[in-house]
């Protein structure tokens, strides 16, 4: 990874690893059609609205910051999104999942109903394509699956299952249904195990991340 | 509302001819030319030889072609088996160009009206130097025995219909340089046709060994054609004139598809962050100065599927600013 060169405005476009997967299935499913824009690496905090010599130099850190290069990784990127809203929007959408961190014993169960928040016009309401939610390790849950999306490429995601190693795994839909893990010889000598769960609008692009613990029952 | 749906003519696929050097050492013309004697002397030697841009042993060599001798009656080489007549690796080399080439195994090699020539010199350019195929009328060798030298190209700045075979296109190779005769004439002999044949397609020059032959005649080089047990060696013989020469030149040229993708941004569109650093955990804006006049900075363009799978990504090169008064339009080139 590299610096680019901020001297000329240019674009450096790269697959992403699910690109690339797609590419090679060759079932049509590679097929641009839509875009969305990303603000990742902009911090707002350096937006000055103090700045001494008025509002046209309030971005001038922002703007003359170098970007990093675009990573392949379709998890680690896209991460912020623009939206386009009515001018004079004062509140963005923003995910509430119920919870602002999940506890559960091995084998416990869960469902995460995801809404946003001053989303469509409404204070709360269900995304029509549903949320997609990310799980950094997959170890941690015995079962993590999502119901209510039944688009056959969100089939697909949630019927993928790993093999016990340390990844993660994203399953689309409505609701996010997860089991803590009765595998004890996980946590070696540890009370408990932990791990991230991402939710993210699939229409809004709002996002959340919440923190994952798993106890030890025996 | 973060997702906007191209329109057909925002998609566009452009399949484009690039040229490119050859050779190793990145320049359009080799000059030194090195043998393995491992090689040489093993049984892949008997067939053909490999020809590096420095010493074998370097780290940095690199096979840039390969030069092999074909002999319709299996002269020049070791036969077989003693009790076989007319098998040895020449004729196998023969056949087997014969085959790739002309598709039928009832045909000689004709060059430019002379038919019948039953030895060939077979100058085959290793796959990774040139890619997908040669760049007609980059093609430059240079032959060398005592003080006589011989400067060939192909023939494809004097004809104005490419002829076909079932190796692709092909070019005559002629006395000259850069696509064309050296005198304005036609380039070739008049005893023995021309001086081979150029097959860009597959990277491949078939050098007629009768003209080359007559042409250094009266130097010490000279094409065993002797039969039976005899090894003439004859791969050395042509890599000697090549060497001497001190010359090869040729382009490569490749087809690169390429996508380009037109974002198209308009002046209400993409106006509002969902970046945490921009809004408060209940969603308000951390400036209140961006309620009616939001201030969003590009740094990514994410290109997606109807799935909304991330299929690619595309980084600016420094943050663009977009706001209610400003449109953009990026374009993005996609190559695979």
């Amino acid at each position: 990874m590299g610096y680019l060169n901020n001297g000329v405005v240019t674009v450096d476009a790269i697959l992403t690893k699910k690109g690339r997967e797609l590419l090679a299935r060759g079932d049509g499913s590679f097929r641009i059609t839509q875009f969305a824009l990303g603000d990742d690496e902009i911090d707002y905090t350096l937006y000055n609205t103090t700045h001494p010599s008025g509002s046209a130099f309030y971005g001038e850190a922002i703007e003359n910051m170098p970007l990093l290069e675009a990573f392949a990784d379709e998890t680690q990127i896209m991460k912020y999104k623009l939206a386009t809203l009515p001018r004079g929007t004062a509140k963005l959408p923003v995910l509430e999942a119920g919870f602002a961190s999940i506890t559960l014993k091995q084998g416990a169960a869960l469902t995460i109903t995801p809404q946003t928040l001053n989303y469509l016009g409404a204070a709360q309401a269900f995304e029509s394509s549903g949320y997609t939610a990310t799980v950094a390790d997959v170890r941690l849950l015995s079962n993590f699956s999502g119901v209510g999306i039944n688009t056959s490429e969100a089939e697909r995601l949630n019927a993928a299952s790993t093999l016990g190693t340390n990844v993660s795994k994203t399953v689309v839909g409505t609701s996010i249904n997860l089991t803590g893990t009765t595998i004890n010889t996980l946590f070696g000598s540890n009370s408990s195990l932990s791990s991230t769960i991402t939710l993210i609008g699939r229409d809004s692009g709002a996002r959340i991340t919440i923190p994952l613990t798993i106890t030890k029952t025996t | 509302m973060s997702f906007k749906q191209f329109d057909t003519e925002d998609i566009v696929v452009s399949a484009d001819a690039i040229s490119s050097t050859v050779w190793s050492t990145g320049n359009y013309e080799l000059t030194t030319f090195f043998t393995s004697s491992t090689q040489d002397s093993s049984t892949s030697g008997d067939y053909y030889l490999n020809v590096f841009q420095t010493g074998s042993t370097l780290t940095n060599a690199a096979v840039q072609f390969s030069v092999a001798y074909g002999n319709k009656d299996g002269f020049g080489a070791t036969d077989f088996n003693s009790n076989v007549t007319g098998k040895s690796p020449s004729s196998a080399v023969y056949g087997q160009y014969r085959s790739l080439v002309l598709g039928d195994e009832d045909l000689d090699f004709n060059f430019q009206g002379v038919a019948s020539s039953k030895g060939i010199f077979a100058i085959s350019l290793d796959r990774a130097r040139y890619k997908e195929k040669l760049l007609p009328g980059t093609f430059n060798l240079a032959l060398k025995s005592g003080s006589t030298t011989r400067n060939l190209t192909d023939n494809s700045g004097m004809i104005s219909t490419v002829t076909f075979t079932d190796a692709g296109r092909v070019y005559e190779i002629i006395s000259g340089s850069n696509g064309v005769s050296h005198d304005g004439g036609t380039g070739i002999t008049a005893t023995n046709g021309s001086y081979g044949k150029l097959f860009p397609d597959i990277g491949l020059a078939i050098l007629n060994a009768s003209a080359i032959n007559a042409d250094f005649t009266n130097t010490l080089f000279g094409i065993n054609t002797g039969s039976g047990a005899t090894n003439g060696d004859n791969n050395m013989l042509l890599y000697n004139l090549i060497n001497n020469g001190q010359s090869f030149k040729v382009n490569a040229e490749e087809t690169v598809s390429s996508n380009y993708v037109f974002v198209r941004v308009r002046n209400s569109e993409f106006n509002y962050s969902n970046n945490p650093s921009n809004i408060s955990g209940s969603g308000e804006l951390r400036h209140n100065s961006m309620v009616n006049n939001p201030q969003a900075y590009i740094t990514t363009v994410g290109l997606y599927n109807d799935a909304n799978d991330l299929l690619g990504v595309a980084k600016l090169s420094k943050p663009l600013l977009k706001d209610f008064t400003k449109e953009a339009l990026i374009r993005i080139k996609l190559d695979y």
